[in-house]
């Protein structure tokens, strides 16, 4: 078992005057999946490499077990890592593939033999041995792909938007799979992704990188319901941000007043913010609410999308399983449930 | 069908007009008579043939053909590789200047090329060798390989080797077993096009090997002053063969093996 401890990592591209990491610090518990979420450009297929050894960073440290692995040639790190694409060598058979890593290590044919039989019966292919990786279909390459990585049981998996490239079936098949083999084995594993529903599904925690840096690390339940930034919330997809003085329990915003929960909100100026699920819709005046416009609804079969106009802010909210459907430019209350408004913690 | 008709048509044409000169060698090499106005010749023999098969000068310089023409390829292809692999995956400062330079070789006149090696390979020794001529044709064969590499390089996938390397195998590992393996049909195509060149040099081979290096080319134009038509088509014969099958194996050899590692990128 490992972990991974990453330390104020820096890495600048030669000829780019801006570095993609900078002061970028993780660590990941031995056994952990934890996913690296943020868009295209943040770096974090950048820290993978420098992980591999494929590139070196410019300072920090990179340690395995409190040891530094930074002097470590890369084919000895035990770090194997997985990409979009499968990267099988098409001139072996599926089972030179996965046997590769063993007999870079010299171990017996039937050592090797046994070890490929093992891996194909894990990831649910048996049989396929003396198969070409250009008969596989695209789902069955990366799962060949991931036992060629396991088979030599390396210290840590490292995952770089390996499914991105497959229909939505095939994914979620293969999500799951991963994630049963990562725990059985009980492998260290770092997850690169941007599709924030699959860094939650798989992962034990998760990081949201901006500006090569992480701005936020934490279990993704917990990221998801009460991010700790404006910047982090939007990243999980809440644009609903209200501001104004907090005393006694109440939001005085220019719109109204809110009530908010007193002992999650700190008095004076605040940010509370609210996930668009738990916003509600109503032609009634409710209490905790604010008039506005439906300016746009959209049909998405397990909820309708709302856009509402509030004066100088629009709102978007989820209504689940809706029968019937608010008519563009109705006039409504949007109710804001006291128990859902959280309060930015570094706004 | 009139269309396939018309495509037959001129496959037919191209065929013919690429087999008609090695018919009439064929023809000219097996005829004993043939005089005006007799369409084919009024006696054949194969004694043109077993004169050049017995002649000592044709085995010789079919050997040094042969030897100079493969290991300039070799050579040429050891070369190119590390150069097209810089060319084709790197941006780097300078990248068109050597581009460039890369190309002069084939715009510069050869009797130029000729004139200047020969006076510095009599200086270090190489003129009249067969390792002077070998280098010497490296000067038109390396513009070919560098730019069939490198056109295989810019679409090579380094990932693959990155796997490897994760994998656990050290740098020569990945060579032999991952890079090499990867870009294997384009070293046959850029070695083919090595092949072809050297063997069919002529001015080089004259200017350093002195008239010491004996090379079929050589022969050939020394039997065409002679002016004997049945010797002169029967070492034509003799001279376009290697090459043919040079060819028809690489053709063979891409068919089979090309289409399945392309079908990878």
């Amino acid at each position: 078992m490992t972990d991974v401890s990453i330390l104020d990592l820096r890495k600048t591209y030669p000829g780019q005057a801006q570095p993609v990491l900078d002061h970028f610090s993780l660590s990941v518990h031995a056994g952990e999946l934890v996913a690296l979420l943020g868009p295209s450009g943040s770096g974090k297929s950048t820290i993978l490499k420098l992980i591999t050894g494929i590139e070196t960073p410019d300072s920090g440290d990179i340690q395995f077990n409190r040891k530094t692995i930074l002097n470590t040639p890369p084919n000895q790190r035990g770090a194997v890592f997985m990409f979009q694409k499968a990267y099988l060598f098409p001139f072996l058979s599926i089972a030179e593939n996965i046997g590769f890593g063993l007999k870079m290590q010299n171990a017996s044919k039937a050592t090797i033999q046994a070890a490929v039989k093992r891996m194909l019966d894990l990831i649910g292919l048996p049989g396929i041995e003396k198969r070409k990786p250009a008969h596989l279909s695209g789902g069955e390459q990366q799962r060949v792909a991931l036992a060629r990585a396991l088979v030599t049981q390396p210290r840590l998996l490292l995952l770089d938007e390996p499914l991105s490239s497959l229909d939505t079936a095939v994914r979620a098949n293969l999500q799951e799979a991963i994630r049963r083999i990562q725990r059985e084995l009980g492998i260290t594993t770092i997850l690169v992704t941007h599709d924030l529903s699959e860094a939650m599904s798989m992962s034990d925690r998760m990081a949201l990188l901006l500006d090569g840096q992480v701005a936020a690390f934490d279990q993704p339940m917990r990221l998801f319901q009460h991010p700790p930034s404006e910047q982090a919330a939007r990243f999980v997809g809440i644009n609903t941000f209200l501001r104004g003085e907090v005393s006694d329990g109440c939001l005085r915003t220019d719109l109204g007043t809110l009530e908010v929960c007193p002992n999650r909100s700190k008095p004076g100026p605040g940010v509370f913010a609210i996930r668009p699920e738990h916003i509600r819709i109503e032609s009634n005046q409710r209490p905790n609410a604010l008039p506005g416009i439906i300016k746009d609804c959209t049909y998405h079969g397990e909820y309708v999308e709302y856009q509402v106009e509030i004066p100088e802010m629009s709102v978007r909210a989820r209504v689940p399983m809706p029968t019937e459907m608010v008519p563009h430019g109705a006039p409504v209350h949007v109710i804001f449930p006291q128990e859902h408004l959280f309060q930015i913690k570094n706004a | 069908m009139s269309q396939r008709l018309s495509t037959y048509t001129l496959q037919l044409l191209l065929y013919g007009v690429l087999a008609t000169p090695l018919v009439l060698f064929a023809v000219y090499a097996f005829s004993e008579r043939w005089f005006f106005p007799a369409l084919v010749p009024q006696e054949w023999t194969a004694s043109p043939f077993a004169r050049l098969l017995s002649d000592r000068r044709t085995l010789q310089g079919l050997g040094e053909s042969l030897s100079i023409a493969a290991a300039a390829s070799l050579l040429s292809l050891a070369i190119s590789f590390p150069a097209a692999r810089t060319l084709g995956l790197r941006a780097f400062r300078g990248r068109q200047a050597a581009w460039l330079a890369f190309f002069v070789p084939t715009v510069v006149p050869p009797l130029a090329i000729g004139m200047g090696l020969n006076i510095f390979f009599l200086q270090i020794g190489l003129a009249g060798s067969m390792l002077g001529v070998t280098l010497a044709h490296l000067v038109p064969t390396l513009p070919y390989t560098i730019f069939t590499l490198s056109s295989v390089f810019a679409r090579y996938d380094e990932n693959y080797e990155h796997q490897a390397l994760a994998l656990g195998a050290n740098p020569v590992q990945i060579f032999f077993r991952i890079t090499l393996r990867l870009v294997f049909p384009g070293l046959v195509v850029a070695g083919l096009f090595a092949f072809l060149i050297s063997w069919s040099q002529y001015l080089l081979t004259l200017l350093i090997g002195g008239g010491r290096v004996l090379t079929l080319p050589m022969l050939l134009f020394s039997s065409v002053s002679g002016g004997n038509p049945a010797s002169i088509a029967a070492l034509s014969l003799l001279f376009v063969t290697p090459p043919v099958l040079v060819i028809a194996a690489t053709a063979r050899y891409l068919g089979q093996h090309g289409a399945a590692v392309q079908e990878q990128y």
